[in-house]
């Protein structure tokens, strides 16, 4: 837990302040991103934890290893920095030290023996999905996105309940900033770190955050809330301009496909006759139906008017799918890949490519117009 | 039908033809126009062209020598010493050409043999007859190698001429062997340079294995002889010893300060009164020796300073000899020890406090040190310091001061504020900051500042000899006393040699230092 309590820093010789009589509480396990335009004070406000900034006034309380609320201010600021995992902008790897001394940087100064140091290293790489001889490597062998890996497994070399992460991301391109924030997202679900996430981009905070904390210039906190809910009730003008016109359809970023699909999808087996096959489909009045096996693997899927008037088994027919869905998708990554392949409705699978459910664009269209619907409601 | 265009070409003026080759390659000097000469190579034309160089050079022999031998001689004579002189410009050119001609194979030329040599009396051809003839004048007006190096008397302006001519013609040579081969331009200079250089290799061998005394191998005879007796020996180890011993303090001084310089200035504190401990030792030592407190205080410490110094001295090893002599200089001297100490620990302690705010003061000061002039140095260090090692080693360590500290000063706030900033955040604290990243991550740009300053030490150091110390430079002061030339070229020769070797030596080393993965690192991480 995370805990900023009228929290304001005034730096020397300014007249305003940075951040400003700021209060919020980042619950256990949860990640709170903190977001707003440049100059609002977010890096600063992240700073003020482990008093790389030393806050004016107010207190601020993190959960420390023995399950105590203390004042970071009463604290000794080294040791807090080394109870804290720091993950920065341009990670900060030391280009002058091999991934494995980067890693092993806390656990050192702490005076972890060698072999720990090494066994811990070794669980964080593969945790990070890389081979364990990136260990002996520089930081400057790696691409941008294995040194990001490496950047935030050094952060949580000692297992820091509290980590505190500055646009970590930042600096990596589109494609394997999304591959990252996912892996990021999934490692949480096992690790459960309370985290202190800036960002200066509203869909990561979106994406990232638990809850989301957004400040304007000058350090003032507009609004403290889930995702969910500031995209639904923004509590002011600023905000509704922050999160942008599209709010709507960036509430699609917060729902999964599990929540709003058909699981009980019609759905033909391989070994069914062809005939029944015809008949199922008509009576569902549908033109085409995916295809399992026993196993519930998806196949492909066959149409109508191919089947019609022909003998045989519905496998003899089949045409492979283009695509499938991850149960865990969320619904404006859905809708994008329909889009993509131009289908009215993709097959929902599991881990092990077991089809679950089946989604089209109307479900999602609906579930636009509900949530719209609650939020009307509400403000009215 | 080559054979045809080239009878055509004959009927045309093939001597038109000749001439417009060589003027083509003399106006327009470039690969294009050599490139173009290719399509007309024609051996007839080599042959020729070599033929009439040989009867130029053949007129210009019988013009220069001596008159009497040449009204001795019958038109017969003269015409059989004319063809002996074509017949050696054709088979000399024609070696010389197959020989480039192989070594080019060598380095992947596709060209042919007649193309290549064509292209080359291109050149030499009419270069070389408008050499001869500046040559001819040269001879007439009493052309040497000594009158050459003086460019302002008319000889000298016709060597001069004729060297640039040699040069040129040097470089259209390049031009032709690449027109005639396509091959890379390095490995076109390649081709060419092996046959000089082994020339030049050969010719330098033969005048030291036969001892041909001459401009080049004096002064190696000189150094060979001296080493023989063991003096030069002596002197280098004065030298690398002075370099070594002003150095190792300087590096100490240097990155110390560079290093206060680097971070925000700081409060004196109460635990900060511990530096007064050696500080009044130092002070003591001086106000004792220097009779401050007492005529027979000062005389018992300067005894024993002298003993001590002087059982040094006694010590007589080639190779720790000269380092004990700079201690026992500085033993023998221990008013102005302590003196020197206690400034400098003043000095180190006010930069510790300003920090920051004292970095271009600093600098600056040692700019400053650098531009005074060594020998006024080393002069004005006499009263206090006595001439030889101490003196000599206080005014070296001055100058090092400036690139060594310098560059640990830069190499410091090069280092990029994220990682400063992250060591910070992890919960490093600033000692932990300075050892583990700032100071692994500048040492390739400390060990930059390091190396200037010792190749520029061993320089200094010669000079150093001037009051009275045994370095190298000793045989530079000598040669000029005594006007012998060999002399100071000998101890210039070694300076130079041993700066190159050092220098080498610390590239290496800088390498072994500079931390693995700050190797091969072009990109910021």
């Amino acid at each position: 837990m995370i805990k900023f309590e009228n929290v304001t820093k005034i730096y020397p010789g300014m007249s305003s302040p940075a951040v400003d009589n700021l209060s919020f509480t980042v619950p256990t396990g949860e990640i709170c991103t903190i977001v707003g335009p440049s100059g609002c004070g977010k890096t600063t406000a992240m700073k003020l934890v482990n008093r790389l900034i030393d806050a004016t006034d107010g207190a601020i309380h993190v959960l420390d290893e023995r399950d105590e609320m203390s004042n970071v201010l009463e604290m000794d600021p080294i040791q807090l920095r080394r109870s804290i995992g720091y993950i920065i902008q341009q990670i900060g790897l030391f280009p002058h030290r091999t991934i494995l001394e980067n890693i092993g940087t806390v656990p050192q100064l702490l005076d972890w023996d060698e072999a720990r140091i090494r066994h811990r290293a070794e669980e964080l790489v593969t945790m990070m999905n890389m081979p364990v001889d990136f260990l002996e490597r520089y930081p400057h062998e790696l691409s941008g996105g294995q040194r990001q890996r490496i950047g935030v497994a050094r952060g949580m070399a000692t297992d820091p309940p509290v980590m505190l992460m500055d646009e970590p991301f930042g600096a990596i391109d589109p494609i394997n900033r999304n591959i990252l924030q996912n892996e990021f997202l999934r490692l949480q679900q096992e690790i459960k770190k309370t985290i202190l996430f800036v960002t200066h981009d509203i869909d990561e905070a979106i994406k990232m955050g638990d809850k989301i904390c957004i400040l304007n210039v000058g350090g003032l906190l507009e609004q403290y809330d889930s995702p969910a809910n500031i995209l639904a009730y923004p509590a002011n003008e600023f905000v509704e301009d922050f999160v942008g016109a599209d709010r709507a359809l960036k509430r699609l970023n917060l729902v999964r496909v599990e929540e709003v699909m058909n699981s009980r999808p019609p759905l033909l087996q391989a070994t069914q006759d062809v005939e029944q096959a015809v008949g199922f489909m008509t009576e569902k009045k549908i033109r085409f139906a995916y295809v399992v096996d026993s196993a519930q693997t998806l196949k492909g899927y066959v149409r109508v008017k191919d089947l019609k008037g022909k003998t045989g088994w519905v496998e003899e027919y089949l045409e492979p799918a283009a695509t499938s869905i991850q149960l865990t998708t969320n619904l404006k990554d859905a809708l994008s890949e329909m889009l993509v392949v131009d289908y009215a409705n993709v097959c929902v699978v599991d881990g092990q490519n077991r089809v679950r459910g089946l989604i089209d664009t109307k479900m999602i269209h609906e579930s636009v117009i509900e949530s719209n619907a609650v939020a009307e409601g509400e403000e009215v | 039908m080559a054979t045809d265009l080239a009878r055509t070409q004959r009927q045309n003026g093939f001597w038109r033809e000749m001439l417009n080759g060589w003027m083509s390659i003399l106006t327009e000097p470039n690969l294009d126009a050599f490139r173009a000469q290719k399509t007309r190579a024609d051996p007839l034309k080599t042959v020729l062209g070599v033929g009439l160089l040989g009867l130029v050079l053949g007129l210009w022999a019988l013009a220069i020598k001596p008159a009497a031998l040449v009204t001795g001689m019958g038109t017969e004579a003269a015409l059989v010493e004319l063809m002996r002189m074509i017949f050696f410009a054709e088979t000399d050119f024609f070696i010389l050409s197959l020989l480039i001609f192989f070594i080019a194979r060598g380095f992947g030329g596709i060209g042919s043999f007649s193309q290549q040599s064509y292209l080359l009396s291109l050149v030499i051809v009419p270069l070389g007859m408008i050499i001869t003839a500046f040559l001819f004048v040269g001879e007439k007006l009493g052309l040497t190698l000594t009158a050459v190096l003086d460019p302002l008397s008319p000889v000298g302006v016709v060597g001069v001429v004729v060297i640039l001519l040699a040069l040129y013609g040097f470089l259209l040579l390049l031009f032709a062997l690449q027109a005639a081969h396509e091959m890379k331009s390095s490995a076109v200079f390649y081709t060419l340079g092996a046959p000089f250089l082994a020339w030049g290799i050969f010719r330098v061998a033969s005048m030291f294995i036969v001892g041909e005394e001459n401009v080049i191998t004096t002064q190696w005879f000189f150094i060979a002889e001296q080493w023989t007796k063991g003096t030069a020996q002596e002197l280098l180890m004065g030298h690398l010893w002075l370099v070594a011993f002003s150095v190792s303090i300087a590096i100490v001084l240097g990155v110390t300060i560079g290093v206060f310089i680097t971070w925000p200035a700081r409060k004196p504190k109460l635990s900060h009164l511990s530096i007064l401990i050696p500080l009044v030792l130092f002070l003591l030592l001086w106000a004792a020796s220097s009779g401050l407190l007492g005529e027979g205080m000062a005389d018992q410490i300067m005894s024993t300073a002298k003993d001590w110094s002087r059982s040094l001295k006694r010590i007589d090893n080639l190779y720790f000899g000269p380092l004990l002599e700079i201690v026992a200089a500085i033993i023998a001297k221990p008013a102005a020890v302590g003196m020197i100490i206690a400034v400098f620990i003043v000095i180190l302690y006010a930069l510790f406090l300003a920090g920051e705010v004292a970095s271009d003061l600093t600098l600056y000061v040692a700019g400053i040190i650098l531009t005074i002039p060594s020998v006024a140095l080393f002069g004005a260090m006499i009263k206090p310091l006595g001439i030889g090692p101490f003196n000599a080693a206080f005014a070296l360590i001055l100058y090092a001061q400036l690139p060594i500290l310098r560059n640990t000063y830069t190499g410091i706030k090069a280092v990029m504020p994220e990682i400063i900033e992250a060591g910070r955040g992890m919960g490093m604290t600033e000692g932990q900051l300075l050892l583990k990243v700032k100071l692994p991550m500048a040492v390739p740009v400390i060990m930059t500042g390091v190396r200037v300053s010792i190749v520029m030490l061993i320089g200094i150091a010669s000079i150093a000899a001037y009051i009275g110390n045994d370095t190298l430079g000793r045989y530079i002061f000598e040669g000029i006393y005594r006007a012998q030339e060999k002399r100071y070229y000998a101890g210039a020769i070694l300076v130079a040699i041993l700066a190159l070797a050092v220098d080498y030596f610390l590239g290496w080393l800088q390498d072994r230092l500079t931390p693995e993965g700050l190797k091969g690192r072009r990109e910021a991480a």
